[in-house]
């Protein structure tokens, strides 16, 4: 059913379209209404679309479409075969646009004209403008005269849109006179009166919001314009603060406007310096129109900041200035206390008497006076302390020291103290220490914390029957301050000024009429951080092999800036770092399992609640072997050496027949040896030279080291000659008998070339050396006794020479005798060599007597000419 | 007893009748009081908005001749004690509150066209930056300020009475700078007398208007 409303639409679109009809030759559709619309966000907008000049398309071809998205179709009213209308609700805040479109597939005409059969409107969406609020205007003041600008304020109500943005209107009507005007898009502008403020003449103000979904008004204010006017702040205030007034000063001030302006009135508040704090006077007590007043009820001798405004019609900004009030008498008692410390070694305590100044001292103390009574009738003059001038910066009140003295730990004492200023004398303060041991008892359940920025205290009170008060105290290094408390407080704060990472003992004395009880105490911080620095770390002792004690030095006080909760200990070597936390009251521990000779680096971190700080790093290597362990293993091996040694000699002892018979075999019989027909060309001549004598002993003496038969020039060969001893241990073995063996052959063997060595290695097989005196001049020996020197090369065994037994026997003893004295296994060697002589019949000991150094190079030459006859020997022992 | 019921329905209407028309009577009593403590306060803060107005002319005409007498030069005190024809009186005339309101607002009105020549004339002696003019202007805003107070005030009071708006004002002929000099400082030194004369007037206006409307009010 198409209703009235819808008919007069299609009505004025054929009307419409026919004033527009050179448009409608190239449109087929059109829409109602044609140009953009402004919607309110949560209306209904309604269009019609109505085709024109075409029957290509009926109503049934229309469709709608919103932006890019196609209107469902249940939107829709047709209106008649060639009109059709939608009904869209405006919902988002985005402009968009409305099209009427055409569509018929079978139609080429539509499918080539698609720009004919498409008409759209621009919809712009938005709020109707919102009721301003708290519309304030206001006038300044400029020189001696209110400045013609007038600005005013206000507040929006309501949302905006961007496609629909709202504007203001600020009316200002001077009633009868003039209306001003000015529009704005802000909340605030500003119209200019025409040569003069209106003084004194109504203003109607009132702000317009209009938007094109309409306009609002505020409401009006109509008021007289002075209500308007804010004049600059009294100036030239001064606070006059005369003597016998000192806690009513004078304040005056000139009016910053002309009373012809209207009255003004006056605020006038103070404070003291550094209080949050204004004292307002009250506005019943101020009168208008005033350039003067006195300020009531103030401190003595304190600093105040006054200030005063004016209003003619708003309030001014506030100005003022600072004063100090007059002194007066002190009103209140000083604030007395006392440090005590003890004395060692005697029964006396050393006691400060301090003080601070009244709470009320009205004026800067002179002086104290003070008395102290040792017994209660005692009748002292007063002593008067001068107080140094200087007055705390930070607003703590001054701590004097009034008296210093040694008191008997068993004498009670009473202060009596008054404080003066320039003014007068302050009421009596008195403090009563009792005699030690004897003090009242102290306050129960102290408990500190630190919350708010400051330190609060709670405790139950102790059960005292004349309790006054409490003295709350608080030491940090030598800076002690106090407050006091009245009786029936439980809980309370510090009042000083406490600085953060700073450790404090907070005390709690109980106060008893004046006696001052025991204290409880409890160390807190305000504020705990983490250590400046960590614990110095070092070993208490050296490093073992699997363990090492780490002591540190804690870490000094004012650098804790906490209490300590734990120090870990961390150590790092071999690639691995171990970490072990141990309590804040242990200053050492041992680190065990440490791998032996390692680098170990360890440090400390030392932590409170609020963070931790870590040593420097210390390093240390464990030993690779253990204390002792050395030692052990020496001494072992040293006894197994032993052990060896001393089971080879018995062994030797035990077994010397087998190695009797396994090294010295018996020797064949000499008749059975051609050697046995020699005899010597020449007597052998028992002329042997001294030296050569000398020379055997002095080798003999080198050998045992005996500094005593030795030439100077043998003691500097000391360690070859050594050598040769060793050697000639081992050429024992070689020779199978030391006294046959040359020593010469001996120092051969180990020192020099071994040709020699060779030569004898490789032929002598067996040997035996038979020296005689004759030996040396190679002249055989007639005397069957002279001694022969003879050598066999053949691999046979040697056979004993036919000499004289008697020389054989005395060149034999005499050498025995050097070998008993120096070598018993040389000896030994001799004895045996001197039993198988004995044993073997005809066998007569050989005398041998080596050569020293020198003797030996001549020997060694002699000694070829013997190495010639030892060719000749070797080639059949020939007859020499 | 069907007489006695009608007498006693009777005698009920009469006193319901007598307690409405008491009531009637105390409102409308009420409400004269109402309207006339309204008007009255209207008319008091009328004349108070005009005094108050006229007294801060008055001082600014004091401040506004030494200003102009600092911006005249040499012999400027000499100026101001030379008389001059063609200034208005400013005298108030009449003898009744409504002929003295009306001489008020027409001395006011009488004025303005001197304030402006004035203005004109010194334009032309003086900087375009000098204070005099920026406070000449002012002055003269200010008391056409008093005038538009003084007539809804006046309007208020004798809304049957026509204010007059005053005849035609006789500016001086041309002059030359001495006589613009004098002439400037007559005009607003008489001005200043005016306004003096107005405050006086006013004061007087505000406890015999507003009061006796008061009483008369209070009477009805």
């Amino acid at each position: 059913m198409v209703s009235a409303g819808e008919m007069l639409v299609l009505a004025g679109l054929v009307l419409a379209v026919a004033a527009t009809r050179g448009f409608s030759q190239t449109n087929h559709l059109v829409t109602a209404p044609q140009t953009t619309q402004f919607l309110e966000i949560g209306s209904n907008f309604k269009a019609t679309c109505m085709i024109i000049n075409t029957t290509e398309v009926t109503a049934d071809d229309l469709y709608w479409k919103l932006s890019k998205t196609t209107v469902s179709k249940e939107l829709y009213t047709k209106l008649n075969e060639s009109a059709i209308s939608v009904t869209i609700p405006v919902t988002s805040g985005q402009s968009e646009w409305l099209l009427c479109r055409a569509e018929k597939g079978n139609s080429a005409y539509v499918s080539l004209n698609t720009g004919k059969f498409m008409y759209g409107v621009l919809l712009k969406k938005g709020y109707p403008p919102g009721k301003p609020e708290n519309v304030s205007c206001v006038a300044v003041q400029e020189k001696t005269t209110i400045s013609r600008i007038f600005r005013c304020d206000w507040a929006t109500v309501g949302r905006q849109t961007s496609d629909v943005p709202t504007k203001y209107t600020l009316n200002v009507v001077v009633i009868h006179i003039r209306n001003y005007s000015v529009s704005t898009e802000g909340t605030h502008t500003q119209v200019e009166f025409v040569d003069t403020y209106p003084h004194f003449m109504n203003l109607e103000i009132w702000v317009e919001a209009h938007n094109m979904l309409g306009k609002i008004e505020s409401e009006h204010i109509t008021q007289d314009a002075n209500s308007f006017v804010k004049t600059n702040p009294p100036s030239d205030i001064k606070v006059i603060s005369e003597k016998y007034f000192p806690t009513s000063p004078l304040m005056n001030w000139t009016q910053p406007i002309d009373k012809s302006y209207g009255k003004l009135k006056y605020e006038i508040r103070f404070c003291t310096i550094g209080s949050p704090n204004w004292t307002y006077v009250p506005k019943g007590d101020i009168a208008t129109d005033i350039q003067s007043f006195r300020l009531q009820s103030l401190q003595p001798y304190t600093e105040y900041i006054t200030q005063v405004r004016s209003q003619l019609g708003h309030w001014s900004d506030w100005s003022g200035t600072t004063m100090k009030t007059a002194e007066d008498r002190p009103t209140s008692k000083p604030d007395v206390w006392r440090i005590i410390a003890e004395v060692d070694g005697k029964n006396e305590r050393r006691v400060q008497f301090i003080s601070k100044d009244p709470v009320f001292a009205n004026g800067r103390i002179i002086t104290f006076d003070i008395k102290i009574q040792e017994q209660k009738n005692d009748n002292l003059q007063w002593d008067t302390i001068l107080v140094n001038g200087s007055e705390s910066s930070d607003g703590q009140r001054v701590i004097t020291v009034l008296k210093d003295m040694l008191l008997a730990d068993l004498r009670p004492v009473r202060l009596c103290v008054t404080a003066n200023n320039s003014v007068g004398t302050s009421p009596m303060a008195s403090l009563f220490i009792s005699a030690k041991g004897h003090e009242d008892p102290p306050v129960k359940g102290l408990k500190v914390w630190s919350a708010e920025g400051k330190l609060w205290l709670q405790w139950t009170p102790p059960n005292g029957p004349d309790l006054s008060e409490y003295v709350v105290e608080w030491v940090s290094g030598d800076q002690t301050d106090w407050q006091r408390e009245n009786k029936n407080t439980r809980l309370t704060a510090i009042k000083g000024n406490l600085e953060g990472f700073v450790r404090y003992t907070v005390s709690v004395y109980s106060i008893y009429s004046g006696r001052i009880g025991k204290p409880a105490s409890k160390e807190a911080y305000l504020k705990e951080g983490a250590p400046l620095e960590g614990p110095v770390v070092r070993l208490n002792d050296k490093p073992g092999r699997n363990e090492a004690e780490l002591g540190w030095v804690e870490i000094p006080l004012h650098r804790q800036r906490g209490f300590i909760v734990n120090y870990t200990i961390n150590y790092t070597g071999g690639g691995e770092t171990h970490e072990i936390t141990v309590p804040s009251n242990t200053i050492s521990y041992t680190l065990k399992s440490l791998s032996s000779n390692t680098k170990y680096d360890t440090w400390i971190n030392a932590s409170t609640v609020r963070g931790s700080a870590q040593s420097s790093t210390h390093s240390f290597t464990t030993l690779k072997y253990a204390p002792g362990e050395v030692e052990s293993i020496v001494v072992g091996v040293c006894l197994g050496f032993m052990f060896v040694v001393l089971m080879t000699m018995l062994l030797c002892l035990y077994k010397k027949d087998v190695i009797k018979e396994n090294l010295w075999p018996r020797i064949p019989n000499p008749g059975e040896s051609t050697i046995g027909n020699w005899s010597p060309d020449y007597p052998l001549k028992a002329e042997t030279p001294k030296e050569n004598c000398l020379s055997g002993i002095s080798v003999l003496d080198v050998d045992v080291c005996d500094g005593k038969s030795m030439f100077e020039e043998d003691k500097a060969c000391l360690p070859l000659k050594k050598d040769k001893y060793l050697s000639e241990e081992h050429s024992s073995g070689i020779g199978g008998s030391s006294c046959m063996s040359s020593p010469r052959q001996s120092v051969s063997d180990s020192d020099e070339g071994s040709d020699m060595a060779d030569t004898t290695a490789s032929t002598v097989q067996y040997s035996s050396v038979v020296a005689s005196n004759g030996y040396k001049g190679q002249t055989p020996n007639p005397h069957p006794q002279q001694a022969v020197f003879s050598r066999s090369e053949s691999t046979q065994p040697l056979l004993d020479s036919e000499e004289n037994p008697d020389m054989m026997i005395q060149e034999s003893s005499r050498q025995s005798q050097h070998f008993k004295q120096e070598n018993p296994a040389e000896i030994h060697l001799l004895e045996m060599d001197q039993q198988q002589q004995q044993q073997e019949e005809g066998v007569e000991s050989l005398d041998f007597c080596p050569l020293d150094e020198e003797s030996e190079q001549t020997k060694s030459s002699e000694g070829q000419s013997a190495a010639s006859s030892y060719m000749s020997q070797r080639e059949g022992y020939r007859p020499q | 007893m069907n007489g006695h019921v009608k007498s006693m329905h009777f005698q009920r209407f009469m006193e319901t009748a007598t307690t409405l028309l008491s009531l009637l009577l105390v409102m409308a009593f009420d409400s004269s009081r109402t309207v006339a403590a309204s008007r009255n306060q209207q008319c008091g803060d009328s004349v108070q908005k005009s005094l108050k107005l006229s007294r801060l002319l008055q001082k600014e005409s004091v401040d506004l001749i030494k200003t102009y007498k600092a911006s005249q030069g040499e012999m400027s005190e000499l100026f101001c004690k030379v008389s001059v024809n063609n200034v208005p009186d400013p005298n108030i005339s009449g003898l009744e509150p409504s002929e003295k309101i009306a001489s008020i607002y027409t001395h006011l009105q009488e004025f303005f066209p001197h304030f402006e020549w004035v203005y004109k004339q010194q334009t032309d002696l003086q900087l375009p930056t000098s204070p005099l003019l920026s406070d000449l202007r002012r002055f003269t805003a200010g008391s056409r300020n008093l005038a538009y107070l003084i007539k809804p005030f006046y309007q208020s009071l004798f809304p049957n009475v026509p204010l007059p708006e005053g005849g035609p004002t006789t500016l001086p002929p041309p002059q030359n700078v001495f006589q613009q000099k004098v002439y400037g400082c007559v005009v607003l030194k008489t001005f200043k007398e005016l306004l003096s004369n107005v405050s006086r007037e006013l004061r007087s206006l505000k406890s015999q208007v507003c009061r006796r409307r008061t009483h008369t009010n209070t009477l009805f």
